[in-house]
């Protein structure tokens, strides 16, 4: 197979520019809302994994994120160093990812969303009423990074490396969304959303694909979350195991575009931008203006921004005479057939 | 006891869900959030125009069912058909915009509402009630069983089942779903927003106190089976006793832990609700 060189350079260019951001801003407020976009780019696409390609609303995401969290404050505690806790939080958070996917990925519908977020509440009245878990007082995050300096010269802030571990982060959960855009269990997973019971009659195992996907989207979310709690210093229920952030993901995600590639980049762009914006002119009531570009998005662009503009071309294509359009054989088929 | 009168109004706001999610199949995750308003509705009238919670329970609910009704009419009837999964994240929006838009308008403080009945004890032999959530058991008892009747009784009732049966077949009856629908939104909405009403004595009030509430109207529908007011009813009465027996064994702060851990536990082992039949 011919390597694709394109393809890489394509995705390769846009991560080393953003690893270059630090080169340039030395702001640490915008520095700080750089690294919670990227985050959030990065946890919208582990999400994507299970709410977008195999179209599983899942609502209980923080539960991962959580033990992310929680688990690195607790091993490092404990006396681990700091970057096998993390790795140890993240298995922790996937054996729990697979208890909970044996029980939930039976049900359906709302009643799978309901219960993830049924899971993850537990956990996070569990954190609140647990002395081992500080309880509702929470617990202190070891400092991932200090400050360092690189080539004598500059200076290389706690945050600005924070921003660059949250771009490593988002590049390799790109790669697995990839990867399952093109793969056999990526097709499996789309195929479970399209129709659940026709992808089982086909001999899919619908369980076990869906499982899978959860596993690897619930250790990437860990990670995200052991950043997250090591980036603030602190972390109490209410915000490492809130549902907040589990319908966040998921709103960043359907936003641009649940089940596509960009769609997850562009969301939380666009509304952790928005929301920064707003923040500094409501104060609290930033909610609002994400449950504004909710109801928009489903009514009017219920794929999402990458599905939507998406529509918009294949629209400006129709218009053109056809023998300018380079057609795949199925969709030309499709279009017989109908 | 104190269970039994909690869970009266547990089954008040799961019965307004039972409408809304288990007969119309609309999954209204702004159920709390409806709740929080019918509370406003009547902090609002108490506080403004010392009108007694007991009393203005009845205009915050008409205000609920009028502004139920234009929700549906608005943002729910355009994604009806539409998968679960929209309807989720549709009613997410509205939820997060009733709370933030009240936040907005009454600021994130407490506020607590006192009233001399809250503080009447009423003795009964061994058992000593508080006047206030009696009064609230009892209007609560009197709506369940309105709501019950109008559903079993009346020729609405009645095409509201049939919607509930075969959404199909119902329209080429002569039912008209779209408003039969919307009423029962606005039904749904109006058991919340009184339920939040009711309960405005007992709690502080700030924007997100529906938030659990949501769930817990979910666990009382799943608790009572899907698809039935009176399993709904029944639910709420269980959840109520649960909470409390949790509170005094455990401690208050188990007490949603419990809830979620028996709505798991329901989903896993006996999906069709307690006291569901089961479905083909």
């Amino acid at each position: 197979m011919k390597l694709p060189v394109r393809k890489f350079l394509t995705f390769l260019i846009p991560v080393i520019a953003c690893a270059l951001v630090p080169v340039f801003v030395h702001n640490d407020y915008l520095m700080q809302v750089f690294f919670r976009i990227i985050l959030f780019a990065a946890l919208g696409l582990a999400w994507n994994l299970v709410g977008g390609y195999a179209g599983q609303l899942s609502l209980g995401h923080v539960a991962f994120f959580g033990v992310g969290a929680y688990g690195l404050a607790m091993f490092t505690a404990r006396g681990v160093p700091v970057w096998i806790s993390i790795f140890l939080a993240a298995a922790a958070a996937t054996g729990f990812a697979a208890v909970i996917g044996l029980i939930v990925f039976r049900l359906r519908g709302p009643y799978f969303t309901l219960s993830t977020i049924a899971f993850a509440e537990v956990l996070r009245l569990g954190a609140a009423n647990l002395t081992a878990t500080g309880g509702a007082i929470g617990l202190s995050t070891p400092a991932l990074f200090r400050p360092r300096t690189f080539f004598e010269t500059h200076l290389l802030s706690t945050v600005q490396q924070f921003y660059l571990a949250a771009v490593t982060l988002a590049a390799v959960c790109f790669v697995i969304n990839y990867a399952t855009s093109k793969s056999r269990p990526g097709y499996y997973l789309m195929a479970i959303r399209e129709d659940e019971e026709t992808a089982a009659a086909v001999g899919i195992s619908t369980a076990g694909y869906k499982l899978r996907a959860l596993l690897i989207s619930a250790f990437l979310t860990a990670l995200g979350g052991a950043l997250y709690g090591s980036a603030f210093q602190y972390i109490v229920p209410d915000s490492a195991l809130s549902i907040e952030i589990s319908v966040q993901m998921a709103i960043i995600t359907m936003l641009g575009g649940a089940g596509t590639l960009l769609g997850p980049v562009i969301g939380a762009i666009l509304l952790l931008g928005a929301s920064e914006v707003f923040k500094n002119r409501f104060q609290e009531s930033h909610l609002l203006i994400y449950g504004i570009l909710i109801v928009v998005v489903v009514l009017f662009l219920p794929e999402g921004i990458v599905g939507g503009l998406r529509h918009l071309f294949r629209r400006g294509m129709k218009s053109k005479p056809p023998s300018s359009v380079a057609q795949s054989p199925a969709v030309a088929e499709a279009k017989g057939g109908n | 006891m104190d269970g039994l009168l909690t869970g009266a109004l547990y089954a008040l706001i799961g019965m307004g869900l039972a409408l809304i999610f288990g007969v119309m199949r609309i999954v209204n995750f702004a159920h709390g959030a409806f709740l929080m308003l019918g509370m406003y509705a009547s902090w609002v009238l108490f506080d403004r125009y010392q009108i007694n919670p007991y009393i203005a329970f009845i205009p915050a609910g008409i205000f609920l069912f009028a502004f139920g009704y234009l929700v549906y009419q608005s943002l729910i009837r355009p994604i009806r058909s539409r998968s679960d999964f929209m309807q989720i994240l549709m009613t997410t929006g509205i939820s997060l915009i009733l709370v933030d838009s009240v936040q907005l308008k009454f600021g994130a403080d407490y506020h607590q509402t006192n009233i001399e009945l809250v503080n009447t004890p009423l003795r009964f032999g061994a058992f000593t009630l508080n006047a206030a959530s009696l009064l609230s058991f009892a209007i609560a008892g009197v709506l369940i069983i309105g709501l019950q009747q109008f559903v079993v009784r009346t020729r609405t009732g009645q095409a509201l089942r049939a919607i509930a049966q075969n959404p199909a077949v119902a329209p080429l009856m002569g039912i008209n779903v779209t408003r039969i629908q919307g009423l029962s939104f606005a039904l749904g909405i109006m058991m919340a927003g009184i339920a939040g009403a009711l309960l405005l004595p007992a709690l502080y009030l700030f924007p997100s106190v529906g938030e659990d509430y949501t769930l817990k109207a979910f666990v009382v529908v799943v608790l009572g089976g899907m698809g039935s007011i009176e399993g709904a009813a029944i639910g709420g009465l269980v959840l109520g006793v649960t909470e409390s027996v949790t509170s005094l064994y455990l401690g208050n702060e188990w007490a949603l832990a419990v809830d979620f851990v028996l709505f798991l536990l329901v989903l896993s082992l006996k999906p069709s609700g307690i006291f569901g039949r089961q479905r083909a």
